[in-house]
């Protein structure tokens, strides 16, 4: 199944309002997205793929519905998307909750998957008690090794 | 860290042995004394068994086989080539869960955190008892067949050096509640502890079957035949003769689609999974009442807990603290669960801002899970377009035992020192801040779509028994439909286990495979040449 280029844009919208990025580090925006999506709907079956779809147009229409705003994802504030998002996701109903959760997900794989984040996110963090556990101590192994 | 340099057993394996689907030029036909259809924990060993006992043995598996070198650390990587669906499998019911199946040289068991625990006895007293399974699988039967596979697969313990925090706090705090936990026993041979069980071990540590049975019984003269799907059992005359296959490929579009047909002159082992093993017997022919149905799991759920301290989940087994103090009593059963960081981040709560500040925290989280031994049956059926299709549902005396398991590692996290707590259940908060908290889980939701269920231990679906009314496979491990036509894997279980099932699945394989040898050896052409 193929996407097209302007679910290509939703979904990049709605990762982006997901991964930011933080303190220094890059947010999803930064990275490829068009392109792991075409090939995840390669790789993935029809029916997988047919949600992840799903997901878009929910995110992408969500406005609509939700804020009651004749817009789509594309045409919000950086604000209004994450808030739109995070509203998906406490959603009562459990199909919206589990589509938008797909795009969580998809975007984990693609940022969190990627060098500069999974350093950052292993990095050694200070101890507030001032012990060093074993796994300090052999991450510094690692690190000189 | 750099795990390339050494040789590992999925490379030097004999000429001719491993004939790869994705690049078959030509249509096959060959004939072999045995056919064994998947090429995980039961299939791996059976091969091994029956080319140990001189048969000439053909390994059919529908996945690629990919080594040890070609491991990556990044989940989406794994999910692409090693995966079913690319991951994305779920079981359907009153919510989706997520389902877990290696589809690649070695099965499940590349991808698993190679834990060992034999089948309790109660178990098999129930399956003896109700299920009318006489000693067939009894505890005297499997002894010898547990003792040696751990002499294998060098079961033991988990090491210090490999042990890495997250277990260790576990345990830790355990032993200060008076629950009876332990370090888990597993296949191992030299854990570096990258916290990679997942997305394949590095260092071939991990006694996977891709890297110990599969490549041993090649070295006997097994061959295997990756990226070829069974599509069905020959049977004629009420016998199993043979298996068709069809290659198939990584990269959808690209298969070559050569016709793999391998004749049988003893039998055929199925050995592909609960959910395949069904499905390829259905599209064989057989029927009946029973296959498909009595498909059960272990749904587990897991949380998450911030520490003060680091723990770093990367640093030591993925899985190495475990405890069955509540196996009888409830059902539960409590495991450690380091997750990489794509997996961890979709747990991680909120999105944006929020979810970015709490990355910062990866270094201190610890993840726990709690899994459920479920009462609930389900349903495995072909589904278009050639795919499987399970039905299951947890009762609600699952869910209500599955929330206890929630209160309940969660508050052995607070008691460890957790500042946070983040159960993943729809209606609570998100952020759980004090020991206090933790009764809203336990007054809330029994409702599984509140939860995240995810499922990797799959049993039933073509039951054994005496009666073929109610079972799918008889004492002697073949179909009551087809003679020489062999199910060897947890399909064949009565019920589910409450511990991990992968100890069970191969001794009862290993114990199914020296069985058959015995019977062929008595009568096939192999006593006729040793008669001279």
């Amino acid at each position: 199944m193929k996407l097209t280029n302007l679910e290509l844009r939703w979904a990049r919208v709605a990762f982006i309002a997901i991964y930011p990025g933080f303190d220094g580090l890059a947010g999803i925006a930064s990275m490829d997205t068009d392109a792991f999506l075409v090939e995840l709907c390669r790789v993935v079956p029809f029916k997988s793929a047919m949600g992840l779809r799903l997901g878009i147009w929910l995110v992408a229409l969500a406005p609509l519905f939700v804020l009651r705003r004749f817009a789509t994802i594309a045409s919000l504030g950086a604000g209004d998307r994450e808030r739109l998002i995070a509203s998906l996701l406490m959603s009562p109903s459990y199909v919206v909750r589990q589509l938008v959760l797909i795009l969580k997900t998809m975007g984990a794989m693609l940022y969190a998957g990627s060098a500069p984040v999974r350093a950052r996110l292993n990095r050694a963090a200070p101890s507030k008690s001032g012990a060093q556990p074993l796994a300090q101590i052999r991450l510094k192994r690692a690190t000189a090794a | 860290m750099s795990y390339e340099s050494s040789r590992h057993p999925d490379e030097d394996l004999p000429e001719g042995a491993v004939v790869d689907g994705e690049a078959l030029a030509r249509d096959v036909d060959e004939e072999f004394d045995f056919v064994v259809v998947g090429s995980g924990a039961s299939g791996a060993v059976a091969a091994y068994v029956l080319a140990k006992e001189g048969f000439s043995v053909a390994i059919l598996e529908e996945g690629p086989w990919v080594k040890t070198r070609d491991f990556q650390e990044v989940v989406y990587e794994a999910f692409k080539r090693m995966f079913r669906d690319a991951g994305t499998q779920v079981l359907e019911g009153h919510s989706y869960m997520p389902l877990i199946q290696g589809r690649c040289v070695g099965g499940s068991t590349v991808m698993n955190s190679a834990i060992a625990w034999r089948t309790p006895e109660d178990v098999l007293d129930d399956w003896r008892a109700k299920f009318g399974l006489a000693d067939t699988l009894g505890a005297r039967a499997l002894e010898p067949h547990f003792d040696a596979l751990e002499h294998d697969l060098n079961v033991h313990a988990v090491d210090d050096d490999a042990l890495g925090e997250n277990n260790r706090i576990m345990l830790d705090q355990a032993a200060k509640d008076g629950i009876v936990a332990s370090r888990m026993r597993r296949y191992d041979r030299g854990c570096k502890g990258t916290g990679r069980c997942f997305t394949g071990c590095p260092s071939a540590a991990k006694q996977g079957m891709s890297v110990t049975y599969v490549p041993w019984a090649l070295a006997l003269g097994a061959r295997v035949f990756s990226s070829c799907r069974a599509e069905k059992v020959e049977i004629v005359n009420g016998r199993a003769v043979g298996v068709v296959a069809r290659t198939t490929s990584t990269t959808p579009g690209t298969a070559t689609n050569r016709r793999v047909h391998l004749r049988a002159k003893h039998g055929v082992f199925v050995a592909a999974s609960t959910i395949q093993t069904p499905n390829i017997l259905h599209r064989s022919g057989i029927r009946g009442a029973a296959l498909g149905a009595h498909f059960q799991c272990h749904p587990g759920h897991g949380l998450g807990a911030v520490f003060d301290d680091a723990v770093h989940m990367s640093i030591g087994a993925t899985q190495g603290a475990e405890s069955i103090h509540f196996r009888k009593t409830d059902r539960i059963k409590i495991e450690t669960i380091s997750m990489q960081p794509e997996l961890a981040a979709v747990r991680i709560p909120g999105i944006g801002a929020e979810l970015m500040r709490r990355f910062d925290t990866f270094s201190n989280l610890g993840v726990w899970a709690m899994l459920v031994r479920s009462e609930a049956e389900g349903t495995v059926k072909p589904g278009w377009g050639g795919h499987d299709k399970v039905k299951f549902s947890l009762t609600r005396t699952d869910m209500e035992r599955a929330r206890k398991g929630c209160a309940l590692v969660a508050r052995m996290m607070f008691d460890a020192g957790a500042r946070e707590v983040w159960p993943g259940i729809y209606g609570l908060p998100s952020v759980l801040t004090s020991p206090s908290e933790v009764r809203l889980i336990e007054e809330g939701p029994i409702d599984s779509r509140a939860y995240s269920f995810i499922t990797t231990h799959l049993f039933g679906a073509a039951r054994m028994g005496p009666d073929p009314r109610t079972s799918v496979v008889g004492l002697d491990f073949a179909t009551h439909q087809a003679k020489g036509l062999y199910v060897i894997d947890s399909s064949l279980f009565p019920t589910n286990l409450g511990v991990n099932p992968q100890h069970s699945i191969m001794a009862v394989s290993r114990l199914a495979a020296t069985r058959v040898a015995q019977r062929a050896r008595m009568s096939g052409p192999l006593a006729r040449r040793a008669a001279g």
